[in-house]
């Protein structure tokens, strides 16, 4: 069966709406004593799942960019070029929610010297940096290598943005699943479950779309160079 | 086994394969010459043999020392080269470029004479017509081989372009002696005086043909103390590009930050930051010779002598330790750990932009890649800097 990306990128889209809407309307709010704006809290319903693609999408980036630099293989091109706008959407996704969380939160949108925003940061930026620098060249092995190497060098940061509440907490708040420290309240945990799987989904949908695309437009430039060949 | 040796290289430009598993051995005393049209490979050939180029497949060899091969094993030895384009900063004076590229300090006032270019000699490269910036180029090519009686391997790239007809029968006349002295030369052109100075022509796409034996007569030129080129360091200092670029972005934070804040309100952290800050716009901007290297690919040149590009990093110390000393000056009694922590905080990152600019150098449009894109990053080690010694 062939299922296009598009289908599995609105079913995710789907999922990412009703997870939204479980998270501001049914979702338990949370206790006062622990946050300065308990009704900002909500927000991480949409943060943690949109990081956690995030994740997953520069985890797709390095897989297609180391394989692409030792294999030159085609489909793993595609896949570096769909999942870096995947980490760039989803990165943003992230970043945005943050700040306003924070905002709310904190009293400031961002702390320079926390570790954990900075070196997410760097990776959606990195993202951009793939997706703005790639349209700026023509595609060819130099591009291919030199924004591989850029994705296979720039995943050290996703352990080091995992590790980085664990090691040098500063303001972003440390993990809240699975801890020794006890797990979150059912209803949370479900509606965060729900989001988790939306976003994977959404993200892997917008993957094989985006792979499919890339596929077209290079299959339109091999036509468009053989047609300009039968005319000389 | 050839002095030039590329043996089973693939080579792809663009979305082609310009060489497919070739091979090819210049011996000890011969010139094998690339003939063919435009955009047939010739200077993929040359490109490949420097190791400015990846290979998908094969390697080169120079003098029996690994130069690259598709593994990405890189390495060095003393070679001759001239690109298409100049590959000459305009700020490097005529000599200090010539001996530079052999390597050694010797009288080079009689090769100049000879070239025509002994009236320009301490002059800048800029300054020079382009068929003279031609022949200093040639010249930084064939110099190697010039001064050294074992065997050196030269390649030219269309080493005659814009050379008047003088000149190119010199450039024949040279290959031969060279020859003569045991040098292997690999050169690319459309000249029929170079064609035929050749012992071996390759036709593209890969005809050989041998032409008749010739003769020459090769004496080295006597050389001196061998020379270390601080290039970076000398041309920041010639064209005080590091203070242009880096100091004025570091005093203008400096006096924006003064228009709106009074130093001796600031205290802890805003005060450490407000010291530090200089010193971080100033390594932001990167390093200042990169631009200048970036003039007609003046640091792929660079690149097949050394496997540090050309830089200034003692300037860079020295202008962002001056930046934190006359912010902290402004606010407080000079305190020298805070001018130690920003000179090298500056160094540092102007090294690390200096990196991410170098990482694109290969593409088609270096320019045009938007890599300061991800400098923002760097405001967190300064960060982390300020909360520290405020600690």
């Amino acid at each position: 069966m062939n299922i296009k990306g598009e289908v599995v990128a609105m079913l995710g889209f789907a999922g990412a709406a009703l997870t939204l809407g479980l998270g501001m309307m049914w979702a338990p709010s949370v206790s006062i004593n622990a946050f300065q704006a308990p009704e900002a809290q909500r927000i991480f319903y949409w943060h943690v799942p949109s990081a956690w693609a995030a994740m997953i999408a520069f985890g797709m980036l390095f897989v297609g960019s180391i394989y692409w630099f030792f294999k030159r293989s085609e489909w793993a091109w595609r896949l570096h070029v769909a999942s870096s706008e995947a980490g760039l959407a989803t990165g943003l996704m992230c970043i945005t929610s943050g700040c306003i969380w924070g905002a709310a939160e904190w009293g400031v949108p961002w702390d320079w010297t926390d570790v954990r925003l900075n070196t997410f940061a760097l990776l959606t930026l990195l993202s951009l940096y793939l997706v703005l620098g790639r349209k700026s060249q023509p595609d060819g092995v130099e591009t291919r290598d030199t924004f591989a190497a850029f994705g296979m060098y720039g995943f050290v940061l996703v352990p080091v943005t995992y590790i980085a509440t664990r090691l040098w907490q500063i303001r972003h708040p440390g993990p809240v699943v699975a801890t020794s420290e006890g797990s979150l309240n059912s209803e949370m945990g479900l509606v965060l479950f729900i989001g988790a799987i939306s976003f994977t989904v959404l993200t892997v949908g917008y993957i094989m779309a985006g792979m499919r695309l890339t596929k077209l437009e290079m299959r339109l430039e091999d036509l468009q160079r053989q047609y300009e060949e039968r005319l000389r | 086994m050839g002095i030039i040796d590329l043996s089973e290289i693939s080579v792809l430009r663009g979305r082609n394969k310009v060489l497919d598993k070739w091979s090819l051995s210049v011996d000890s005393g011969e010139v094998v010459c690339l003939y063919g049209e435009n955009g047939c490979g010739k200077s993929t050939v040359i490109e490949a043999a420097a190791g400015l180029i990846p290979l998908e497949n094969g390697s080169s060899t120079i003098s029996g020392q690994l130069i690259r091969d598709s593994d990405g094993r890189r390495g060095r030895t003393d070679f001759g080269l001239c690109l298409q384009d100049d590959c000459v900063m305009g700020d490097e004076l005529v000599d200090e470029r010539i001996l530079d590229a052999a390597g050694y300090d010797f009288d080079i006032t009689p090769l100049l004479k000879i070239w025509n270019l002994d009236h320009r000699i301490h002059d800048r490269v800029a300054m020079l017509s382009g068929g003279q910036r031609r022949r200093v180029a040639l010249l930084s090519g064939l110099i190697p081989a010039m001064i050294s009686s074992e065997p050196v391997a030269i390649l030219l790239d269309e080493a005659d372009s814009g050379l008047d007809d003088e000149s190119v029968d010199r450039l024949a006349k040279t290959l031969r002696n060279l020859a003569a002295g045991g040098h292997s030369i690999l050169v690319a052109s459309h000249d029929s005086r170079i064609v035929a100075a050749a012992d071996r022509v390759i036709r593209f796409p890969f005809e050989e043909e041998n032409n008749e034996a010739k003769t020459g007569k090769f004496v080295p030129l006597s050389r001196g103390e061998k020379r270390t080129p601080y290039i970076g360091h000398r041309m920041n200092l010639r064209t005080l590009s590091g203070l242009a670029n880096n100091g004025i972005a570091g005093l203008l934070t400096l006096g924006a930050m003064l228009a709106l804040l009074d130093p001796s309100q600031l205290e802890g952290r805003t005060l450490t930051g407000f010291i530090l800050a200089p010193a971080l716009t100033a390594g932001l901007c990167g390093n200042p010779v990169h631009r200048l290297a970036m003039e007609n690919r003046a640091y792929a040149w660079w690149n097949t002598k050394s496997s540090l590009p050309p830089h200034a990093i003692i300037h860079s110390l020295i202008i962002c330790g001056g930046l934190t000393a006359l912010a902290s000056s402004i606010t407080t009694e000079v305190d020298w750990q805070l001018i130690v922590a920003g000179a090298l905080l500056g160094a540092i990152t102007e090294s690390i932009v200096g990196l991410l600019s170098n990482a694109t150098l290969r593409l088609s449009r270096p320019n045009a890649v938007m890599i300061r894109l991800l400098t923002p990053i760097l405001i967190l080690p300064w960060a982390l800097i300020v909360d520290t010694l405020t600690a």
